[in-house]
Formats: C-alpha cells, sequence, structure tokens
C-alpha cells in the first residue's frame, strides 16, 4: 500500500497521517500566528515593539500592561463610545438589510414577476427627468414629480404594445446584486451630501441606514439561493394543510433557512464592523466606529502606537468571534435531508 | 370532518406559456370512489392533480368540490390532502409532528393531536417510530408518514401522486393492498396517479388513461382492460401489454406477411392500414403450417414460473409476446404459427390509433 493511495482520515498508513497532520499544523500556525501576534503585541512595552522582534512572553520579554492601561483607562470614555457605536451601527443595519433583504429574496424565490420592459423604461426616464428639472432648471419638485406621474400613465400605455419584452425574476435579482458590483467610493461624495442636507451627519441613522443599504445586495443573493433550495412541495404540503402563508413562513420556511439566516447575518455583521470608508465621511466624533478609532492609532504626533493600537484590534475581534462560536451551530449542513425522496 | 364529497372537472386546461400541458380535462368522481390517472411520463398527471389541489393556477375550466366551485379557490380552504410524489415531509420535525401538523394548524388541543398520531400512525404502523426524523426513515416509512398526515384530518378528498413509486416491489404490492384497504375503511373520494398500470388496475374503481394532456378513456379497470378505446389504451394497460401486427386491408380480411387475418364483421376500405392486436394469453403457439394465423420466428423464451413468455419475431419486424405453459420446449430462432383466439381480436387504424369495431 503506497503512502499515496488515498484512504478514509483514521485509517492512514503512519506516513501518510504524519505528512498529513503536519501539513495542517503548519497551516493552522499560518492562520493563527496574526492573531498570536497581535494579542502580545497588545501586552509588550514599547521598548520591546521599538528594538527588534521578541515571541515568547515571560521568556523573550517581561509583559506590561500599559497599552491597556491607555486604552481603557486614559482613553475610556473614547474606546467605549466608537465601541458602543460599533455594536449599535452594526447590529442595527444587520438587523435591518436582513430583515428586508430576505423578505425581498423569499418573494424573489416563490413569486414570478414580469414587469414589462417598457414601464421599468418609462419610470427610468420620468424618474431622470424630475431629477433634471428639479436640479438644472430649478423647477419646484411637486411640480416636476405630478408631471412626471402622469407623463409614466401616458409612455406606459402608450409604449406597453411597442415593446414586447418582459423582464423576470433573474433580471431583478442581477438587477439588485449588481449595485454591489459599485465600489461604495463613488457613491460616497452623494452619500455625504445627502445626509447633510438633512442634518444627519455623524449619527448612528446616517450610518445605520447606509451600511444596511450597501449590505442590502448581499443578503438578497445569499438568502435567495437559500431560499430557492427549499422544495416547494414542503411550502405547497404545509398551505394544503391549511396553514396561512404566515403559518407556512413561520412553521416551515423560517426553521428550513435559519443556517442560511445565520451564515448571513455573521457575514453581513463582519461587514458592517469593519466597514470603514463610509464610517470616515458620515463620522467625525459622536458617530465614530472602531475602525476609525484604530486607524487614528497611526495618526498621533507620537508615530504609530503599535501596542494600543493591537490592545483595540483585540477588543474588536472579539464579539466577531464570540458572534462566530454563536451562530456556527445553527450554520450545519443536511438541514433539508429527508425531504423529499430520491 | 368532512364527508366524502364528489369532484368534477369540466373542460380544464393547462397551458405553460405556449406548450398545452392539460388539455380540455373532464372527469367526475363520485363521493367516496378510488379515481386512478393513468399515462406515461409527462402526458399532465401531476399538473391536473395539483389544479385540482388548487396549487396550479388554472387556464381554463372549472372545478367543483361538492356543489361548491374552487376553481379559484386557495388551496388552504378546498379541505383536500395530498400525498407528494416527493412525500415533503417537514426534515425540521419529528414523525409525530409531521402527522400531527395538520391538527395543530387546526388548532386542536396537544392530548386531541396525540392521540389522533398515535391512531394515524398506528394504521400505517408507523408507532415505534415517533421520536425519528424524516432522514432517519427508509424511503417506504417516509411514504407511510405522508399517508398518515393525510389521513389524519379526514378531508374531503384525498389527492395522491405516485405515493408507491419509491419503493421496492415487495413493500410496493404490500402498501397497495393497505392503500385500497385504508380508503375503502376512511370513504374518502380518492384521485390517484401512477404511471404504472397494475398499480391502476388493482387500486381503482374508475381508471382514466391520460396521454399528452388528452384523456383516452374513463372506466373500470376490467373495461379498459377488455375494451379499450383506441390503441394507445391497448398499448398500455395489461403485462406484458396487447401484440399489435401491422398490415393492410383487403376484402377478404387484414393481410399481414403472406397470411390474411380476417376481419370478424369489421368493415374497412380496402388498402386502409389496419393493425391487429391481441393479448400474450389469448394466442397459442402451434405448427408453422397452412391452419396457423401467423408464422413467426422465436426471438427469445423467458420462464417467469408459471408460465413461460415466448417473444417471437412478427413478419412486419415487431415483436410479440404470448403467454405459453411453463413447461414449453422451444428454441431460438426456430419458425412457429400462432393461432388467435377470433372473438379477442382487436382492430385499430394504424395511422390513427383509432378502434375499428364490427358494428362502426
Ligand atoms: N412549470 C412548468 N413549465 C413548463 N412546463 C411544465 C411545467 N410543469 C410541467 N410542465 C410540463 O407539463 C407536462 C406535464 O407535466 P407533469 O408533471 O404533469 O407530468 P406527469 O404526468 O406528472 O409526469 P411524471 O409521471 O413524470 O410525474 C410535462 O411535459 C412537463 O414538461
Ligand atoms: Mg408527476
Amino acid at each position: 500500500m503506497s503512502l499515496f493511495t488515498p484512504r478514509r482520515v483514521g485509517h492512514m498508513s503512519p506516513g501518510g497521517s504524519a505528512i498529513t497532520y503536519l501539513l495542517l499544523i503548519v497551516w493552522a500556525a499560518f492562520v493563527i500566528f496574526p492573531i498570536y501576534w497581535l494579542v502580545i503585541t497588545s501586552f509588550k512595552s514599547v521598548n520591546d515593539v521599538n528594538s527588534g522582534p521578541v515571541f515568547l512572553p515571560f521568556i523573550d520579554f517581561q509583559p506590561s500592561l500599559h497599552a491597556w492601561r491607555d486604552l481603557l483607562i486614559e482613553d475610556w470614555a473614547d474606546t467605549s463610545r466608537s465601541y458602543i457605536n460599533s455594536i449599535i451601527i452594526a447590529l442595527a443595519s444587520t438587523a435591518l438589510s436582513v430583515l428586508i433583504g430576505s423578505m425581498a429574496a423569499y418573494a424573489l424565490a416563490r413569486v414570478t414577476y414580469a414587469p414589462r420592459l417598457s414601464t421599468v423604461l418609462a419610470f427610468v426616464l420620468c424618474m431622470a427627468a424630475v431629477l433634471v428639472a428639479t436640479m438644472a432648471y430649478g423647477v419646484d419638485w411637486r411640480l416636476a414629480g405630478a408631471v412626471a406621474v402622469a407623463l409614466f400613465v401616458l409612455m406606459v400605455r402608450g409604449l406597453g404594445n411597442r415593446i414586447a419584452g418582459r423582464l423576470g425574476n433573474g433580471d431583478i435579482l442581477f438587477w439588485m446584486i449588481s449595485q454591489r458590483i459599485l465600489a461604495p467610493v463613488v457613491v460616497v461624495v452623494p452619500i455625504y451630501m445627502m445626509f447633510q442636507s438633512v442634518g444627519l451627519l455623524d449619527t448612528h441613522i446616517a450610518i445605520i441606514l447606509t451600511y444596511a443599504v450597501i449590505n442590502l445586495p448581499i443578503v438578497v443573493w445569499l438568502m435567495y439561493d437559500f431560499f430557492a433550495s427549499i422544495p416547494r412541495d414542503l411550502e405547497e404540503s404545509a398551505q394544503l394543510d391549511g396553514a396561512t402563508m404566515f403559518t407556512v413562513f413561520r412553521e416551515v420556511v423560517l426553521p428550513l433557512s435559519k443556517p442560511g439566516l445565520a451564515a448571513t447575518t455573521l457575514l453581513v455583521m463582519i461587514l458592517a464592523w469593519n466597514e470603514y470608508l463610509l464610517a470616515l465621511f458620515l463620522s467625525t466624533a459622536d458617530a465614530q466606529t472602531m475602525p476609525i478609532l484604530v486607524a487614528a492609532m497611526n495618526a498621533g504626533e507620537r508615530g504609530i502606537l503599535w501596542w494600543t493600537m493591537s490592545a483595540v484590534i483585540v477588543v474588536m475581534i472579539l464579539p466577531v468571534l464570540a458572534l462566530a462560536v454563536v451562530l456556527q451551530r445553527f450554520i450545519s449542513k443536511g438541514i433539508l435531508v429527508g425531504a423529499v425522496k430520491g | 370532518m368532512a364527508t366524502a364529497k364528489r369532484i368534477e372537472i369540466r373542460e380544464m386546461d393547462k397551458h405553460y406559456g405556449a406548450f398545452h400541458a392539460v388539455k380540455s380535462l373532464s372527469l367526475t368522481v363520485e363521493p367516496g370512489e378510488f379515481l386512478v390517472l393513468l399515462g406515461p411520463s409527462g402526458c399532465g398527471k401531476s399538473t391536473a392533480l395539483r389544479m385540482i389541489a388548487g396549487l396550479e393556477e388554472i387556464t381554463g375550466g372549472q372545478v367543483l368540490l361538492g356543489d361548491r366551485d374552487v376553481t379559484h379557490v386557495l388551496p388552504k380552504y378546498r379541505d383536500i390532502a395530498m400525498v407528494f410524489q416527493s412525500y415533503a415531509l417537514y426534515p425540521h420535525k419529528t414523525v409525530a409532528e409531521n402527522i400531527g401538523f395538520p391538527l395543530k394548524i387546526a388548532g386542536k388541543t396537544k392530548a386531541e393531536q396525540d392521540a389522533a398520531v398515535a391512531d394515524a400512525a398506528a394504521q400505517v404502523q408507523l408507532g415505534e417510530l415517533l421520536g425519528r426524523y424524516p432522514r432517519e426513515l427508509s424511503g417506504g416509512q417516509r411514504q407511510r408518514v405522508a399517508l398518515a398526515r393525510a389521513i389524519i384530518r379526514r378531508p374531503a378528498a384525498f389527492l395522491m401522486d405516485e405515493p408507491l413509486s419509491n419503493l421496492d416491489a415487495k413493500l410496493r404490492g404490500f402498501m397497495r393492498a393497505e392503500l385500497k384497504r385504508m380508503q375503502k375503511d376512511l370513504g374518502v373520494t380518492t384521485i390517484y396517479v401512477t404511471h404504472d398500470q397494475i398499480e391502476a388496475m388493482t387500486l381503482a374503481h374508475r381508471v382514466a388513461i391520460m396521454r399528452d394532456g388528452v384523456l383516452q378513456q374513463l372506466g373500470t379497470p376490467k373495461e379498459v382492460y377488455r375494451d379499450p378505446a383506441n390503441m394507445f389504451v391497448a398499448g398500455f394497460m395489461g403485462s406484458p401489454p396487447m401484440n399489435f401486427v401491422a398490415g393492410n386491408a383487403t376484402g377478404a380480411g387484414v393481410k399481414v406477411g403472406d397470411r390474411a387475418l380476417s376481419l370478424e364483421g369489421v368493415r374497412v376500405r380496402e388498402g386502409t392500414h389496419v393493425s391487429v392486436g391481441f393479448r400474450p394469453e389469448d394466442a397459442e403457439l402451434a405448427a408453422p403450417d397452412d391452419t396457423a394465423d401467423l408464422v413467426a420466428e422465436v426471438f427469445i423464451a423467458e420462464m417467469t414460473g408459471d408460465e413461460t413468455l415466448v417473444t417471437l419475431t412478427a413478419p412486419d419486424g415487431g415483436h410479440i409476446i404470448v403467454r405459453a405453459p411453463p413447461d414449453i420446449e422451444i428454441e431460438d430462432g426456430a419458425r412457429v404459427g400462432l393461432r388467435i383466439d377470433p372473438a379477442k381480436r382487436y382492430y385499430f387504424e394504424t395511422d390513427s390509433g383509432k378502434r375499428l369495431r364490427a358494428d362502426d
């Protein structure tokens, strides 16, 4: 039996399993090392950081709590505010985008939409006309809106027979996902100006809404796939058994989509938690989030504060780890096994 | 608890875009009747069933349940239980929860649910498995859970979509008998879809045979077997099904190869392409002499236990299957004669498949 005949884990030849485990250990070390480095750096003194690499606490260097003291005592007000901001914003924006996004995804997975191409075109044209009229020519928006509605109705009737095409669910889904292909930096200035004009800059609401919107396409995309994989028969069977749409959703769809919801929630929350660029524009002090705080660590007159920055990053990844542990038991495969035969 | 209701379908149509899946289907199922919808794969059986259940929108026609027009009523309000082709068990619920689901929805108390679940489970012999999840069951057990979920609430009608198609032959035979007995005891109007003509013959009070969305014949199993309306029905029923030999009508009869088969009073225009049909049990092997109705070559003989099925190559190149005694000695490739019982011959127009009868 050669070393390289594939065998089940636990039944490998000694040489094969030694190599397998060696590779796994190397990989694990590769993955874990940055986190280890982060943690020990947060306990290093300024000298230990500046005078070349030291690796092992108590052996290579004497741990010091100075970075943690800075972070948790001296800068406590700043740290705690950013931390709480991050938590509020991540939770609220995630809840919003998962709620709205999964409803949209469910509808797309279960209802066949066939909007006329002409109607969509007419709508886009009228919207553009309103924008041009109000922005470039200073027309009162109420007037422009009313004219646009009238125009829209006329165009729908007029174009309806000329342009035969219809859009389908796939087109709608692609349109939603395509919104995310655009890098957020493209829209950051308009978003900034929009919130400025309504006086919401540097507030939770502004950041929550922005994050919810930019994460919505991701939620729709992931959850669409998930809902589509639930056999329709299950929902139809429940309907015949007398369940209302809402009961079907609560009794059948929701329990079966837990893994998808958990994975999506985790992903979206991490995205919101780590987001930097939009937060930089939309917050100055009151609504400042953790990534901004981290970035601020290298902007001081004392140079980059590696030790404090490491401590902040450690604090920042803790909740994500906790969340991953909590949600990972939902993210199990095979929940649909046994639903349908064959 | 509802009493059994009549199901009436009037000129029901289904279009999927340009595709016409069910074509003007009309039939009535009497209260308590067991009707089997039979046809080859893709003929529109499931579609028809789903329209009756309300899961598929009806493009044309009407569905009546009892005296009520339910054509556009939501499935939830039709009081119909359905066993899906896929079973459609809830994977996150135990067997007991699956079976009890309709009662839970109906707002029954836990005690009522438990009693009814135990009852239904006992009927399909699932008693010990109540705590399991569907993924921990075999195909046959899943099928029985689906059945129990359907019978737990006495609906106005049962709809079943090939519920036995996933079982092995032995279990299928057993479940078939169970199902028939259960339907009789409950007296619930039932429409049962299958492509297996043996299931149809054994289960049905009446069989409706469909092809390409069109109803071909509706009648008791005996009627569709003994008196098929056309060549398709004749060739679909029976195992093995009816044999056909193609020939041309002459004044004297149907000329097949070098022989002529009498037309037994059927009148057709000379030159018409006519197929003569006969069942495997209505012909016997004989010497290949002048008295034989046909002469053919033995293709293969298969002993099945209580009989031998002899497959012959007919003069027109098609195959003919004849039932012969189990102890028959016969060589592959031998030339044999065939005597076909004149009273049990069927005549069809080859091109249209239309049945030709003596009194037409
Ligand atoms: N959603 C759909 N869109 C287009 N065509 C469909 C759709 N559903 C079914 N069909 C077509 O309608 C026809 C009938 O389908 P149906 O499922 O009723 O067949 P069936 O008789 O139940 O076959 P089987 O025995 O294989 O289950 C098929 O030709 C199928 O391709
Ligand atoms: Mg089917």
